[in-house]
């Protein structure tokens, strides 16, 4: 049994978000895991404006938060 | 040669290990034969009104052959008049007057108990005294030792009623039958503690006869809670120490016991911040003799790092201690098996498969030799296969680059928070 394909598989589908010109805007955590709020932010009218992913491996919640972290240190 | 002397609030002896205030420390005879072997202080047997015992009182926890891991007593404070102890108390310090006698005090809560205590040790020369608010078990019925020990304006109270009468410095030992001893010890030192010492015992039934269906110990068949020590509670008293240690009222000197069963103990009690250590256990498992090779291992550990003197220890390790949510989530280790070194049980697998992540697997090598093998990816570095195995460098843990920046989960949490706030729009 593999838990790291499930972390795999969540990663991806953040990332594919983040290129496809998503970004996340709101964050939030409870008894199902996290919740991920994602607004497009590109040019293409084809795109939903809003995403919304639900995170429930600990390493994909520690990735996405750490996404968050590194960019916010950046901006600050 | 390093300097092995501690100054403690000012209480000076030639080393750091001193016997805790319990059997070993009931009678001159006693202490004369400890500093004869070489302990650097001592703190007499707890002197209040002398009590009454009862037979049996002590009982041994053994694990796994390991005799006295765990020790419990239900023996009380000294039985002996106070005049009796003062006179020996006199002669041993006049045969040893370079090393610490500190006298343990136990008196029920009044200021005038308090003083009158205080004032008739000190006349007999000691060089300290010990307010003893950690006895669990017997003096806590009358509303003494962890009665008082438990409510941190008693212990503040009465710190500051024999502050109010001694001229040598004031230790208050601390219970550790409460949530968080941080309280108690700010209390102490509310109350003008000069230092703090901890822990004392720890409430606990030793076990029961499952023949007889007695409690062990038992007094003719009946059995009362007492006071756990030795090698099983060091990690309580570690984390008490440090916990006291690291906080930023609490800032009188430690003198540390829990568990100190060698000088590696007592190494590791100093560099969370005592300032030196009390033991009991070890002592009364091996006799005094063992002091020897305390002073020979402490002083042969400072000499390899090139430390001068053992004062140079004292809460070295402090700065590490901290909490939880400061940890970084992102560091990561994995383990590592050296299947040359590896004898093939097995526990390690069985270990993780049944309760860690089941991240070890059983293959065969290119020889058909069985291996065990770490999925990487899916350890989660909790250790547990190393510790169960039984062979040293069979397993190691070692760091796992995952190209991730250091984030606590308190930064997490304020990063998270600030997408809730609005204060941020986040790409990739």
């Amino acid at each position: 049994m593999s838990s790291y394909r499930e972390f795999a598989l969540e990663r991806e589908k953040i990332d594919f978000l983040l290129e496809q010109g998503y970004v996340m805007t709101a964050v939030t955590e409870n008894l199902s895991g996290a919740f991920i709020e994602f607004t497009y932010e590109g040019n293409d009218p084809k795109k939903e404006k809003k995403e919304r992913l639900q995170i429930l491996h600990p390493d994909s919640r520690k990735y996405f938060s750490t996404i968050l972290f590194q960019q916010q240190k950046q901006t600050k | 040669m390093a300097d092995l002397r501690l100054n403690l609030a000012g209480i000076e002896s030639p080393n750091p290990f001193w016997l805790a205030s319990a059997p070993p420390t009931n009678s001159g005879y006693q202490v004369q034969r400890a500093f004869e072997a070489g302990w650097g202080g001592a703190v007499w047997k707890t002197l209040g009104d002398p009590i009454l015992n009862v037979s049996s009182r002590f009982a041994g926890v053994s694990f796994n052959g390991q005799n006295m891991a765990g020790f419990n007593n239900i023996e009380l404070i000294t039985d002996r008049p106070l005049e009796v102890n003062l006179k020996e108390i006199y002669e041993t310090k006049k045969r040893f007057p370079n090393h610490a006698i500190i006298a343990s005090l136990m008196v029920e809560p009044t200021q005038e108990k308090w003083h009158e205590i205080v004032k008739r040790v000190e006349e007999v020369g000691v060089d300290g005294l010990e307010l003893n608010f950690g006895c669990p078990h017997g003096m806590a019925e009358r509303g003494m030792g962890a009665a008082s020990g438990q409510v941190p304006e008693l212990v503040e109270k009465q710190t500051m009623w024999a502050k109010e009468a001694a001229e040598t410095p004031v230790i208050v030992k601390l219970t550790p039958n409460i949530t968080d001893i941080t309280f108690t010890a700010e209390a102490a030192v509310r109350g003008g503690a000069d230092a703090v010492s901890m822990i004392n015992t720890i409430n606990s039934l030793a076990g029961v006869d499952i023949d007889s269906w007695d409690t062990i110990p038992n007094v003719a068949g009946k059995g009362a809670h007492g006071g756990y020590c030795g090698p099983a509670v060091k990690p309580i008293a570690l984390n008490m120490v440090a916990e006291c240690a690291r906080h930023r009222n609490i800032n009188v000197p430690i003198s540390g016991m829990g568990g100190v069963s060698s000088w590696r103990e007592a190494v590791e009690f100093m560099l969370m911040g005592a300032t030196g250590v009390q033991v009991c256990t070890a002592a009364m498992h091996h006799g005094f003799s063992i002091v020897e090779d305390m002073k020979d291992g402490l002083n042969n550990y400072l000499d390899d790092k090139g430390i001068g003197s053992v004062m140079d220890l004292v809460g070295k390790s402090v700065e590490r201690y901290s909490d939880w949510g400061n940890l970084d989530l992102n560091h990561q280790i994995v383990a590592k098996i050296n299947n040359d070194v590896c004898i093939n049980c097995n526990k390690c697998h069985i270990a993780c498969e049944d309760t860690s992540h089941q991240c070890i697997d059983m293959l065969k090598d290119e020889n058909g030799n069985d291996i065990l093998r770490v999925r990487e990816e899916d350890c989660v570095g909790c250790n547990l296969c190393s510790i169960v195995c039984p062979v040293d460098g069979a397993i190691d843990m070692v760091d796992y680059d995952n190209g991730k920046p250091p984030m606590t989960w308190n930064e997490r949490q304020a990063a998270i928070g600030a997408t809730a706030s609005c204060d941020v729009k986040l790409v990739k």
